[in-house]
This record gives structure tokens, sequence and C-alpha cells, in this order.
């Protein structure tokens, strides 16, 4: 699922500062989940402006509300009659989230209250660790369900680069060298030849916005 | 507007009204257009995947929360509440693939149940084993 990271306060009250009434709206789908965005985390980020307004006398109104998802159309309308009260939103939905609320409501300043940080893993509660960029270019099934993308600081197609430091990455010695760990797994699954199958070079889809229609689903979307 | 809050197992009564009140015209006609047929359940993953347990069919779940809220004339006991916040947080991910022969919209019969148990600051909490 999409992992989010609270922003700090002083960030968000720098937005803030010139509006009065300001709605928090949450999220309960993946930023919920990740402790990030959901109705507890709007209570939260009301609780704390409201503190550190208070340390400044500064009078705010401010409310919370969260819907089920930020991503669906159908699920944020609820907002569309609670939204004119206020002056700006702050969303703590991950970054699509966000950017919905803003094309819904144009002349409302909608503003981030989360960095939305990767598409990941559960490890433990509060700890994820990332494992997609969504680059729509998968190539799992030759890297022995390692990502080259994500987990390669250069994120080559084609690797080791050579730059292997030991079992690590030249970046830094904290970071696996991914390559190392294909090259491993492969052994281990004794399919080391899939390792010397050249992909063809990354497109890098994921520099643009893309449009995803599935299988099925063409002759409603796609005009001939 | 019906903020979200913590009411510390107080149920307020007014809010669950006026969220029935708004939406009393989607939520009696999914209530009398339900005709138990259950065609709905096998278009619900959830359901497949727990051995067909009938408390994941999509009817079971509006039934069993904004339809018993809206019979029950939104007096329900914060009990009551907190397993229907179960109910249509746990059993239903909202993916919105239900099916309803009739065109019951399913998912925001759900969502609305979901509302209800939000305004009562009772939602599933991720961080709780």
């Amino acid at each position: 699922m999409i992992k989010a990271k609270p922003k700090p306060i002083p960030e968000i009250q720098n937005y803030i500062e010139s509006f009065d009434k300001i709605l928090i709206a949450g999220c309960g789908g993946c930023v919920s989940v990740c402790l990030a965005g959901g109705q507890k985390e709007v209570n939260i980020l009301k609780t704390e402006l409201e503190l550190a307004f208070s340390k400044t006398n500064t009078k705010k109104e401010i409310a919370g509300y969260t819907v089920e998802r930020q991503c669906n159309s159908g699920l944020i309308e609820e907002l569309d009659a609670i939204v004119t009260h206020y002056d700006c939103i702050i969303s703590i939905a991950c970054g699509a989230g966000i950017q919905h609320l803003a094309e819904r409501y144009p002349a409302i300043p909608v503003l981030p209250g989360v960095n939305t940080i990767a598409i990941g893993v559960d490890l433990d509660i509060g700890l994820y660790e990332e494992r997609c960029r969504a680059c729509g270019e998968c190539v799992l099934a030759y890297t022995a369900g390692i990502c080259p993308v994500t987990r390669c600081a250069k994120g080559i197609f084609n690797g080791p680069c050579g730059g292997t430091n030991g079992e690590n990455c030249e970046v830094s010695d904290a970071i696996d060298c991914a390559w190392l760990l294909i090259y491993n797994r492969l052994k281990e699954q004794n399919r080391l030849e899939d390792i010397l199958k050249i992909q063809p070079p990354m497109e890098w889809k994921n520099t643009i916005k893309r449009t995803i229609v599935q299988k099925g689903y063409e002759n409603r979307y796609i005009e001939k | 507007m019906s903020d979200n809050k913590n009411n510390n197992g107080k149920i307020d009564t007014r809010t669950i009204q006026s969220i029935l009140k708004e939406n009393k015209k989607q939520i009696k006609l999914g209530l009398t257009m339900c005709a138990h047929c259950s065609l709905c359940a096998e278009s619900c993953f959830l359901y497949m995947s727990r051995d067909l347990d009938p408390e994941y069919m999509p009817s079971y779940k509006f039934l069993h929360s904004i339809g018993k809220l809206y019979k029950k004339k939104g007096k329900v006991s914060a009990g009551q509440l907190e397993k229907m916040r179960d109910l249509v947080f746990c059993n239903c991910v909202l993916c919105t693939r239900c099916y309803c022969p009739f065109g019951i919209d399913i998912p925001s019969l759900i969502t609305l149940g979901r509302r209800v148990c939000r305004s009562q600051g009772l939602f599933r909490e991720y961080d709780k084993a």
C-alpha cells in the first residue's frame, strides 16, 4: 500500500497562517493503515495545531473530517456540503488524494499535511519499507522478485554496476547491493541465466501522468 | 456538519439521526429493494475467501449496519454501534465491486454505515492488534 509520513507541525503552520477556518480532511484508505492520515491522525493533528496556535494567541477554527477514500470521486462527495464553510483544507491523504480534492474544490486551497513516501510493505505496526516505485515496466520476473528500480541506488535494469563495495552499495554501507541480492536469490532458485537476459532500457513512464485502462474496458474509455 | 469526534463511549443520537434523515431516501430504497436473493454474495472477494461466511455478504453488511440504524431510528447503544463498526470496517474493504441485480448501491450504503460510526468516534484502528 501507499505509505506516507506526517509533515512537521511548523511547516503546516506556515501554510495555514493566513487562513482562519481550516478543515483537516482524513482518508480511510492506505494512509489510515500506515498511521499517517486516518481519523485518529486527523484528531491528533487538530489538537497539535490548536496547541501550536494557542502559544501565539492566534485564533483559528480548526475542524476534522474523514472520508473513506480521497482517491474515489463517489467517496469524497460528502465533503461538498462541508468544505464551503472553510478557507482552506489540509488533506492528510496521499498525493493522489490531495490532488483529487484540489481538482474537486478548485476555489479552495488544498494543502498537504503529509509527505507521500512510497509503495511499501508493513514490517510491523508503524514500520514500513519501500518496495515499488510504480515504474510501469516490472522486471521482477527476471530479478528474483527483487526490484532493481527501488532497491538499487542507480535503479539500473541490467546490473550490477561495478561499484559494489563488498556486499554493499558504493553509495552507503547501510544499503545492500540490490544486484548481489538478485544474484544470490537467482542462484538459490537455480535460474542464474536470468541475470544475463538484457532488459531494454527503462522508458521512465512514471515521469509523466499515466492513465490506466484495464483490459476489457478499452471500448468504454478509448475512442477509436 | 457532523465533525469526526471521539465521544468516549457516549452515543450522540441526534447526529446519527441527522445523517439518517439526510440520506433517508437512499436507505429506504435499499431496504425496500433488497430481495435477500444473495446474488451479491459472490461478487464479494472477502465472502468467497472466507469460506462463504454469510457475515461477509454485501447485503448482510448494509442490512446489519445502516439498515439496522434506520430501523432503530438511530437509537443504538455503544455496544451495538461497536459491533456495526467491526462489520463495516473489518468485513468490508470498500472495493466497491459488489453487484446487486436490482441496482442497489451497496458500497454507498456501507459507506453511510461507516460515516455514522466515524461521527461517533468509532473507526478501525490499525495500531491495535
